[in-house]
């Protein structure tokens, strides 16, 4: 069969009978969802990225002169009660709670797809175990065991990394391992282990781009729950040491002064609000476009 | 006397993403009492949407544009169509479709399923109900019918959850089945049985019934008349031995040449060239012109209605006379 | 038969089931496909023919019995080069490709993997293989939503194709395409088949399509083969009254009368399966016999290739060869 061959003689199909289809970017363009979201998110994480520019005080600088002020044109958005200017606190809190809120999500992303994939695929006595402390992790009330963590580790953004990397990965393990279940008995699977190509192969290759977009798309809104619980986490003391900022204990602070200078509270919350939007925006979205036709 | 049941001009539009177009453009039929018509084409051409239309369950994005349905001399209105099925409209009426299983509530045993329609709809009390619902049962050939009440759809074969499904068709006493497909999924020894139990039952009640399919080999068995269907248009007409044995529009002669048939193996099938057109993009003139090799200019420009080729036999094209018959396609093989 | 290409001896598939019942979806099967044949195994749902397409193809165990091929018995797992020999194409044209590969890759990757091509040579090749399929070179950029069914199925063939087998088991290959398009994946079959001398086991329901592909048939039936032979004897003087069951239902054109049902009921469960013949509940030309005493599949005339499992084989039968 290695000499070259002759067409088919029967009917030939032509290029015309084919389906254009549109490229990712652009039916990215034509998602009014995505880009609300993308627009709103790039916003706010090129704001946070640029806090060293047009943030014009230090965050922790204190200014006993001028505390609680309104709103000015030396300060944007007034100060706190210790003088502090809420601008750039806005700005660099928001670099933090940004940061934290990608960096929890990635190992429970990475871990949990690697295990939902293995246990998908493979079933057997390693489904069953993990299958067992999946439950049992789900069962736990997550609050408690950062309190718990925090208590042990020390405050900070450590414990947050490590209660999320123990609890958070079971969500992406257990979706991962419901669509992995789904796919490995279509016929596609069928023909490329029957081809001769290793399992490995068709298990990394093959499925997973496949079973890879609902993580995909949960991992957005899970950055919302993390920089959630770090909001909550800094409005319990539990989070964020001062006095570097987060949002969360700015909302924390500003809540003595909520009858007065109602903005302290408030603004911090609109960014939480915000940003929760813009990345379920982008997870909507993106759930729709990566929807195979 | 007034026919049972009038299609006149039925336009169904679907919106897909952005888009619409019409997957049913101007159907037009007529049953009368104890008639019986099929409606023959490949998918994607609108023969269920048709279906669905004159009973009024449209799925999501379809809308009935226009077009009536006269059942018994009675226009059903439009409005309470467009709701759902709209209370005694179509009582006359009864679906049976292809897939059983999913059509069937999986969580309500079979009988009571059966049993819905004398009980909420034509006021049967519940023991009544549950007799008539036995009845039916004995009626679509279900052996042991106490006792098969009680099933429920995954504990039943494929043939027999037909049954099930005729039984709820007829539950409601209709003059007319709309069949979309009933017998596709089945196999071939419990087609036969699903066929002649139709048949029985127009003998026996009088029922009339339009029957979708895309298996051109199971239309001589179910009705004497024969619709075939291509993006959304009936082209062709008539009675069904006519029709078969001299098709009058190319593609009802393609479908026939492309056709197996178990007694002659040694036929080849030959296929339709080019592939349906994109809905959205229709062919301007005939639809079917770009794939038809008696295609001339004028084909492009004429809208091409349908015409009468003989008794009760109409073709929408040009050439009609020109087509193969079927004793010419049998030949060349 | 004498160097049959693939042997199947005595294959049995069970399934374990609750109450310690097994479900046999394959009982002591026998099968011989000689290089270069067609076989058409035929049989409604339940049968076992996509079972029996699964143990030769190496994707199920056989609880019983084994699966030859070149003379090899094959084993639980199977080299590389076994695998590449038989390869499957699909029924359902919607999920037998990987929706985010794109053509090119699927094919580039089997070639590269079983190193059947040099590097430089495989975009070649790939094209190539669209062009034995008839599709075009475009179609090697496009992902499986942009084709229609019979295209997809057309790729499959391909990519079956790709590693250069020497049988393909194409199980339902046309069952979900219109009838147009069927009629040209059958041509595409044919011409490959003899283009490419492959052997083929072809699974369907469809027994006009199988009449016209097959050199042999075997029917089957709640796991057993009823009927067996070459194609003509079987189609012409079929001796099993479930291969005239379905010979007479069969759809055809030009169907005079209403086809009486020739069998009763519905097949039972494969876990219930009645005794002696397993046909025999719902069989018109049963006996008592058939009861109590399950035929096995013999000859229907003396030293005979076709055969029946079906005491009253000796019977024959006549079945129009043209429609009325």
């Amino acid at each position: 069969m290695s000499a070259p061959i002759a067409p088919s003689a029967g009917q030939v199909e032509r290029d015309r009978d084919i389906a254009r289809r549109s490229s990712f970017l652009s039916r990215a363009l034509h998602s009014p969802t995505l880009m609300t979201g993308a627009a709103l998110t790039a916003t706010i994480v090129a704001l946070a990225l640029l806090a060293p520019v047009i943030g014009r005080y230090s965050p922790v600088s204190q200014d006993l002169l001028h505390q609680l002020a309104g709103p000015s044109s030396a300060h944007w958005l007034g100060t706190d009660e210790l003088g502090r200017d809420v601008w750039s606190r806005l700005l660099y809190a928001g670099r933090t709670d940004l940061q934290v809120g990608v960096l929890a999500v990635l190992f429970p992303f990475a871990f949990g797809v690697f295990i939902g994939t293995v246990c998908g695929y493979f079933g057997g006595w390693i489904d069953s175990i993990v299958m067992r402390i999946v439950d049992v992790v789900l069962a736990f009330p997550f609050y408690v065991l950062i309190i718990a963590l925090v208590f042990v580790v020390g405050f900070g953004t450590h414990g947050i990394y490590i209660a999320f990397a123990l609890t958070d990965w079971v969500i992406y393990a257990r979706i991962t391992r419901s669509a992995t279940l789904v796919a490995r008995n279509l016929d596609w699977v069928a023909a490329a282990e029957g081809a001769g190509l290793s399992r490995t192969r068709v298990l990394w290759r093959h499925i997973l781009p496949n079973t890879i977009t609902q993580p995909i798309v949960y991992a957005m809104s899970d950055i919302v729950l993390v920089i959630l619980a770090v909001v909550t986490l800094g409005y319990l003391g539990l989070g964020i040491q001062p006095p570097a900022p987060d949002w969360g204990s700015m909302i924390n602070d500003g809540q003595n002064f909520i009858q007065t200078n109602q903005w302290l509270a408030a603004i911090p919350g609109l960014a939480v609000v915000l940003t929760g939007v813009g990345l379920s925006l982008v997870g909507d979205g993106l759930a729709d476009i990566l929807r195979p036709e | 006397m007034t026919p049972l049941l009038e299609v006149d001009g039925l336009v169904v539009e679907m919106r897909r993403q952005r888009t619409a177009f019409h997957a049913v453009d101007g159907v037009s039929f007529v049953i009368e009492r104890g008639g019986a018509l099929a409606i023959v084409g490949e998918s994607g051409c609108g023969k269920s949407l048709t279906l669905r239309a004159i009973m009024g369950l449209l799925p999501r994005g379809g809308r009935l544009v226009s077009g009536q349905v006269i059942v018994d001399g009675v226009t059903l209105d439009r409005a309470a169509r467009g709701r759902g099925r709209g209370h005694n409209q179509s009582q006359r009426m009864s679906i049976v479709f292809q897939d059983a299983l999913s059509a069937l509530n999986p969580v309500s045993k079979i009988g009571n399923q059966i049993a819905e329609a004398p009980r909420h709809v034509l006021g049967y009390g519940r023991s009544a109900s549950r007799a008539r619902a036995i009845e039916l049962l004995q009626l679509v050939g279900i052996p042991d019918p106490e006792r098969r009440f009680h099933a429920f759809p995954h504990e039943l074969s494929g043939g027999t959850r037909q049954r099930v499904m005729i039984a709820i068709a007829l539950s409601s006493d209709p003059a007319i089945l709309l069949c979309d497909e009933p017998t596709t999924a089945l196999d071939v020894t419990i087609q036969t049985q699903i066929l002649a139990l139709l048949a029985e039952l127009r003998v026996e009640r009088g029922l009339s019934l339009v029957f979708v399919t895309h298996d051109l080999g199971v239309v001589s068995q179910v009705a004497e008349r024969l619709a075939v269907m291509y993006t959304g248009r009936f082209v062709e007409t008539g009675p069904t031995e006519d029709v078969l044995a001299t098709p009058r529009h190319p593609y009802t002669s393609g479908l026939l040449g492309a056709a197996l048939d178990v007694d002659t193996p040694e036929r080849e099938p030959l296929a339709i060239p080019g592939s349906l057109p994109d809905p959205l993009r229709l062919p301007r003139g005939c639809r079917f012109q770009p794939r038809c090799s008696l295609a001339t200019p004028e084909c492009v420009t004429t809208d091409v209605r349908l015409e009468s080729v003989g008794p009760s036999h109409l073709a929408a094209c040009l050439h009609s006379e020109q087509v193969p018959s079927a004793r010419e396609l049998d030949g060349r093989g | 038969m004498a160097d049959a290409l693939i042997e199947v001896d005595d294959l049995s598939v069970r399934f374990g089931s609750e109450h310690g019942r097994s479900l046999r979806a394959v009982e002591s099967v026998n099968l011989q496909v000689a290089e270069g044949e067609v076989l058409g195994l035929v049989g409604e749902s339940g049968c076992g023919k996509t079972t029996v397409a699964k143990c030769i193809a190496g994707r199920i165990t056989p609880s019983a019995g084994t699966v030859r091929f070149d003379g090899r018995t094959l084993g639980r797992t199977r080299s590389k080069e076994d695998r590449r020999a038989i390869q499957m194409v699909f029924q359902d044209p919607y999920s037998s490709l990987n929706p985010r590969m794109s053509v090119r890759r699927v094919l580039a990757e089997l070639l590269r993997v079983h190193g059947l091509v040099q590097r430089a040579a495989i975009e070649d090749r790939c094209i190539e293989l669209m062009a034995l399929v008839g599709m075009p070179r475009d179609a090697l950029d496009g992902l499986p939503s942009q084709f229609s069914g019979g295209q997809r199925q057309r790729i499959a063939i391909a990519r079956a194709l790709a590693v250069e087998p020497r049988v393909i088991i194409a199980d339902e290959p046309v069952s979900a395409l219109d009838v147009s398009v069927q009629a040209t994946i059958l041509r595409l079959f044919e011409d490959l088949r003899s283009r490419l001398g492959l052997t083929v086991v072809f699974i369907s329901h469809n027994l006009a399509v199988v009449r016209h592909l097959s050199d042999r048939v075997a029917v089957m039936y709640l796991g057993r083969i009823v009927e067996q032979g070459d194609r003509e004897p079987v189609f012409r003087d079929p001796r099993h009254p479930y291969t005239r069951a379905l010979l007479a239902s069969a759809p055809r054109l030009h169907q005079v009368e209403l086809v009486r049902p020739v069998v009763k009921g519905e097949p039972p469960s494969p876990i219930d399966i009645p005794t002696g013949c397993s046909f025999h509940p719902r069989c018109p030309r049963a006996e008592e016999l058939c009861s109590r005493d399950r035929p096995g599949l013999e000859p229907v005339d003396a030293g005979d290739d076709h055969v029946a499992a079906c005491h009253f084989r000796g019977e024959k039968t006549f079945v129009a060869e043209e429609g009325p």
